[in-house]
Formats: structure tokens, C-alpha cells, sequence
């Protein structure tokens, strides 16, 4: 049963992402036709049947997850608190699901009708999936201004939807616009919603960042503040490539200014997307304000980051406990668990044996090696001096190899655990098919670099997925009650999140951006650059 | 944005993946501020209040307190209706000299589902 909780547990972090994600793709969607693609002086059927499909999707989609997400939190309770479905039934969470159901199945069916004046229809039932996203936010279980920060946070995302949302409807639109004129006048006028937009969304994050998180200590000594900061970090990176976009909006017309616009829209869009899912998850972290002890210090994270030689020499795997989710449920039962709070499916937190820290330690630091032995190759290619060094990808089959290895030492070949067992944990197997994924990202990138592929579409794929890997990093935290460990790991892993997404994206807009475009030049340098500094953060990275 | 099938499936491919590679089960929300009695600490029987103090409102509805009893058995505390929006409060009664714990799971008023335990002891009054 506590396997089963496990799964569900993961699962509904999952469907709160997709519910946050979905939710801003419709609400940005009939914001875009309503206040953008409307306004246009004149109309393009093509456009509005584009966007009326997408928010359609977008709406079912919605209510897939949501239903999902219901179900997934309902049987948590049920199972775990011996309820029945009558006794979940008036929970908020399932209030919430039901509003936001309904409203997502009312945009569907009206977004079928394909009349302009149905168009402001819409912003009811999109008002009604904000209502319903407040329900389930902080705000609404705050004991103190839980009206003021409901309305705040209604702001806050009601301005992420209408910008990010809305620039994946400016996206689909531009190529499907009559002509240039049209085109360049929905980029105009989206423009000025966007600005708009960022404003809201600034000042609304700032206010619930006072409330939420309180103290300059908060933000580098608990979770919570870590992901608020990588949340601002990648805020300012999308703010980075809003500018070039308004500067670019701003030109003469020519040739590829559209397709330069679309290009830094692809890679705001996603970085954006990332910046959704960090909301997700911190919507699962308790408030900094809330954590008053066990705060990671500034002399201890000082003391973690100082350059030490990395650990190249491996603990025998007969030093490591022979079935971690065993000696949890063993620790559980003996009453040695962390007292701190848990979720259903977790037996509580065990802290590491020094062989599990060693271990995880030697990991990372081959791992940051190869990593760095790639970035290091992936510059010298760019040079366009040392044609060798592009068979860099060919170093991922080593990462792919050592992650088969290493990840699970409880099993085959290393541990006790024989192949087969292999089958039956979900996670080993995931892992393991993690490790083949990685040999086929090897070997597809490997013949894009040495000019096997010539098409567009197969180069995109590694940008893609170090962008989509990265994102996920910042999409779940390891932190239980603010433990200091674990806080102290993820201050390491949120750079390296960040800077995989900066690569990927990077890299995607070296491929797609046009000649002519300056900013490619620079785009085809910092790629590599985040490489070398993923390796060498993951050379570093340190659990005691 | 025409990305070809290809691209579409392997990325798909690769998040999910990579989802359950990186994503571990929901993260507790809840904190449990104050106990009484307290962790690890030892009160006199044979008749104790217990409260539990959060940082969030609570759905005291759909909250559990269970004590476990020095030979392992389990028993459902009644949770009181009057108690304010953050508290959980109840009584345990009759309780024999011994090593006890209270485990309890709380759903918050923002929909996250959050348990632990409190060991503590008990004495002759």
C-alpha cells in the first residue's frame, strides 16, 4: 500500500503542473482573442480559428488533469486516513477541481461556436479557473490577510496566464496572419499586454514574497526561499529576451524580424513553462516565514562551497544498506525517523549513512567530469579548429554507462537484487530506462554534430530535452521539514537547473535564429559555457 | 514552432522519463509549529489533552489522530469541532504507564495532505 501511496503521491505534483500549465494556456489563449487578436484593425479568420482550437485543447486538457488531480488526492485520503469517497467530497481541494472542471468543459464547448461575440463569453469560466487555482494556493490556508493575499495571487498568476499563455496564441498566430502588416500589428499590440502583464506579475510576486518568505536569511536558508530566487533568476532571464523582443518589435520591418521575434518567443515560452512548474512546486513547499528552525546559515553554506578535491574513490557497495526503502520502514518502525512532517507514501526521512553520502558524492564528481570533458570539447567545436571535438556527444555514453552503474547499487550487477528484480521496482526500471534514453541522446546529437542530419527538426531534439531535464530538476524539492542537508543540497542543484535550461535554450536559439540575427553568434558560445559550469558546480557538489 | 513527430515523441518520451527520474512524492506542507505533549517528552497519565498547533488552517473534518499504544495497538482519537482554524484537539483517556505515540495526518485548507508523529511517555500521576 505505502508503494501505492508513493506513485499517487508523485503523481499529483504532477497533475498540479500540468493543471497550472494547462489552466494559463487557456486563460492566456482567450485573453489574446479577446484583447489582441480581436482588437486587430482587421479580422483574420485563419487566426481566430487557431486560437479558438488550441484553447479548446488547452481547456480539455485542463480538466483532465484536474480530474486527475482529484482522484490522485482523493485516494491519498481515502487510503491513507481510511475515508470514504462521501467523506473527500467537500474537501476544498475537490470544490476547487469541480470549478475548475466545469469551466474548462463550458470554454470547450463554447470555443466550438465559432462567433466573434462568444469571445468575451469566455472570460467568465477563465475568471472561474483563476477563482478555482486561488482555492488551492497558500493564500487560502494562511491564517492572517488571507483575503489580501488571495486577491494578490489571483493577480499573480491571472498576469502569468495573460503573458505566457498569451505569447504561445502570438506564436501560432504570426505564421497564420494574411500578411506582415496584421502580423507585426498583433505583436504591437501584444507587446503592450505583455508589458503590462510583467508589471502586475512583478509587483504581486514581491508582495506575496514579503509575506511568504519575510527575511533576506529565508531566501538563501530554506527551500522555499531557494526556489522563490531561481524563480527570479529565470523571471530576468525571460525579462532578458522580452526586451530583445520589444527592441525587435520596435525596428524597421525587414525580412527577419519576424522570424527573429518568433524565435526568442519559442525560447520564452518554454523558459516560462519552467518558470510554471518551479510555481508548482513551491506551491508543495511550506512558506520560509513558516520555518523558523534549522535555517542553513551563511557560514554553512560558505563552508560547503569552498573548492575541495573531488572524490574520485568510491565506498564499497557492502557499506551501503542493503534495501534503502527497507531500513526507512525499519527506521520508521523503531521510532529513529525524523520527527519533521511527511507525506503519505513515505515511511519519514532517514538521514544518510556516510557510506550513502560518499557514494552519492563520487556520482556526482565523475559525473561533473564528463560534463565538463563535454563542455570543454563542445568550445573547442566551436572553434571550427578541432573537427575531432565534435564526437563530444560520444561522451554521453560514458555518463549512460556510469548512471546504469551507479544509480541503483542495491541491484544488479552491482548489488544483491538480481536482474529481474530489475522489472519490478518501478524506480530501478525508470532509471535504467533513463540510462537507454541517454545513449540514444548520445547518438542522435553525435550525428547532428558531425553532419549526419541534415533537416532542422532532429537538431532541435538535444536543446530540447536539456531544457525539458533541466526544467524538471526545479519541479520537486528533497526537502521534509526544512531539513539543513537537504536545503544545502538543493542550493547546489537550483544553478545547475538554471543553467541547463539557459544551455538548452541557448543552443535551441543558435539553431533556429536567423543569419543575420547577432545575437546566434553569442547564443552558440554560452551553451558550452553552461556546460562547463554545470561540470564543474556537479565537481564540487558536496553532501557533508 | 512545426516541430517534426520525431522531436515531438522523443521529447515526450525523455520528460516522462525523466519525471519519474527526478520528481519524489509530494513534498509535506503542513508544519507541525507546537505539540502538547511535546516530542520526546513525558507526561502524567492516566488522562491527557492533546493539541496540535500548524503554521496553516486545517480541514479538522478530514484530519486523523491516532495514539499508538505501548503494546502497538492503535486507537482514533475524536477531534474537537471547537477548536481554532490551526489546532487539532482532542483527550486521550485511561492510558497505562508507558511509551506512546500520536500519529497524525492533517489535510490543509489549500488541499496538501501532511502526517507525523509524536513519540512521548507516560507516568504514574
Amino acid at each position: 500500500m505505502a508503494r501505492l501511496l508513493q506513485i499517487f503521491g508523485f503523481l499529483s505534483v504532477l497533475f498540479r503542473g500540468g493543471t497550472l500549465t494547462f489552466g494559463s494556456l487557456t486563460i492566456g489563449g482567450i485573453v489574446f482573442l479577446n484583447f489582441v487578436a480581436r482588437r486587430a484593425n482587421s479580422q483574420s479568420e485563419a487566426v481566430n480559428k487557431v486560437c479558438l482550437r488550441w484553447i479548446r485543447r488547452a481547456a480539455a486538457a485542463l480538466a483532465v488533469m484536474q480530474m486527475a488531480y482529484i482522484l490522485a488526492s482523493s485516494l491519498i485520503l481515502m487510503q491513507s486516513a481510511d475515508m470514504t469517497m462521501g467523506d473527500v467530497s467537500g474537501a476544498n481541494f475537490v470544490l476547487a477541481g469541480i470549478l475548475a472542471i466545469a469551466s474548462a468543459l463550458t470554454i470547450a464547448a463554447i470555443s466550438v461556436v465559432q462567433r466573434p461575440r462568444i469571445y468575451a463569453v469566455m472570460l467568465a469560466p477563465a475568471a472561474l479557473i483563476l477563482v478555482s487555482s486561488v482555492m488551492t494556493s497558500h493564500a487560502m490556508a494562511r491564517l492572517d490577510y488571507r483575503f489580501p493575499l488571495a486577491v494578490v495571487t489571483a493577480l499573480h498568476q491571472g498576469a502569468t496566464a495573460t503573458w505566457l499563455g498569451g505569447l504561445f496564441y502570438l506564436l501560432i498566430s504570426i505564421p497564420r496572419s494574411p500578411d506582415n502588416q496584421f502580423a507585426r500589428q498583433l505583436i504591437a499590440r501584444f507587446s503592450k499586454l505583455a508589458l503590462i502583464s510583467v508589471a502586475v506579475l512583478a509587483a504581486a510576486g514581491f508582495t506575496l514574497s514579503l509575506a511568504y518568505v519575510g527575511s533576506i536569511p529565508a531566501i538563501y536558508g530554506t527551500s522555499y526561499g531557494i526556489m522563490v530566487a531561481t524563480k527570479v533568476v529565470l523571471f530576468g532571464t525571460l525579462l532578458l529576451l522580452g526586451a530583445l523582443n520589444f527592441q525587435i518589435a520596435r525596428s524597421p520591418s525587414g525580412g527577419s524580424v519576424i522570424a527573429s521575434l518568433k524565435r526568442f518567443g519559442e525560447a520564452e515560452l518554454g523558459i516560462g513553462i519552467t518558470v510554471i512548474l518551479t510555481a508548482a512546486s513551491l506551491t508543495s513547499l511550506p512558506p520560509a516565514i513558516d520555518l523558523k528552525n534549522d535555517r542553513v546559515s551563511r557560514q554553512e553554506i560558505a563552508a560547503r562551497l569552498v573548492p575541495q578535491i573531488p572524490r574520485l574513490a568510491s565506498p564499497a557497495v557492502q557499506d551501503l544498506p542493503e534495501d534503502v526503502y527497507a531500513a526507512e520502514v525499519t527506521a520508521f518502525n523503531g521510532g529513529t525517523l525524523s520527527s519533521a512532517s511527511f507525506v503519505p507514501g513515505q515511511a519519514g526521512t532517514r538521514p544518510n549513512t556516510p557510506a550513502e553520502k560518499s557514494w552519492s558524492e563520487y556520482n556526482h564528481h565523475w559525473a561533473g567530469l564528463i560534463v565538463l570533458a563535454i563542455g570543454l570539447l563542445a568550445f573547442l567545436a566551436q572553434t571550427r579548429h578541432f573537427p575531432w571535438a565534435r564526437n563530444w556527444p560520444l561522451l554521453f555514453l560514458g555518463l549512460s554507462l556510469f548512471l546504469f552503474l551507479r544509480s541503483d547499487p542495491e541491484t544488479w550487477p552491482l548489488g544483491p537484487n538480481g536482474f529481474w528484480a530489475t522489472l519490478q521496482d518501478p524506480e530501478v526500471l525508470l532509471h535504467r530506462i533513463f540510462s537507454l534514453l541517454v545513449i540514444g541522446l548520445a547518438i542522435f546529437e553525435w550525428r547532428v554534430q558531425t553532419g549526419r542530419v541534415a533537416t532542422e527538426g532532429p537538431r532541435l531534439i538535444f536543446p530540447a530535452l536539456v531544457a525539458v531535464a533541466s526544467g524538471l530538476l526545479l519541479t520537486h524539492s528533497h526537502s521534509l521539514g526544512n531539513i539543513k542537508e537537504e536545503v544545502l543540497a538543493e542550493l547546489s542543484h537550483a544553478p545547475l537547473a538554471i543553467l541547463g535550461v539557459v544551455a538548452g535554450w541557448s543552443r535551441w536559439l543558435e539553431l533556429r535564429l536567423p543569419a543575420e540575427n547577432k545575437v546566434r553568434d553569442r547564443m552558440a558560445w554560452l551553451w558550452p559555457t553552461c556546460l562547463v559550469l554545470i561540470g564543474l558546480l556537479l565537481l564540487n557538489y558536496r553532501e557533508m | 514552432m512545426r516541430l517534426g513527430y520525431t522531436v515531438r515523441l522523443a521529447v515526450c518520451l525523455f520528460a516522462s522519463a525523466a519525471m519519474f527520474f527526478v520528481v519524489l512524492p509530494a513534498i509535506a506542507h503542513a508544519v507541525l509549529l507546537e505539540s502538547s505533549p511535546s516530542i520526546n517528552t513525558t507526561v502524567a497519565g492516566p488522562s491527557i489533552p492533546i493539541k496540535l498547533r500548524f503554521n496553516v488552517r486545517i480541514d479538522a473534518t478530514r484530519s486523523r489522530l491516532t495514539l499508538v499504544a505501548p503494546d502497538a495497538s492503535t486507537q482514533l482519537l475524536a477531534i474537537s469541532k471547537d477548536a481554532p482554524a490551526d489546532i487539532l484537539a482532542s483527550q486521550a483517556q485511561g492510558l497505562i504507564p508507558g511509551e506512546y505515540r500520536i500519529r497524525w495526518q492533517v489535510l490543509a485548507s489549500d488541499g496538501h495532505i501532511t502526517r507525523g508523529e509524536i513519540p512521548f511517555k507516560v507516568t504514574q500521576p
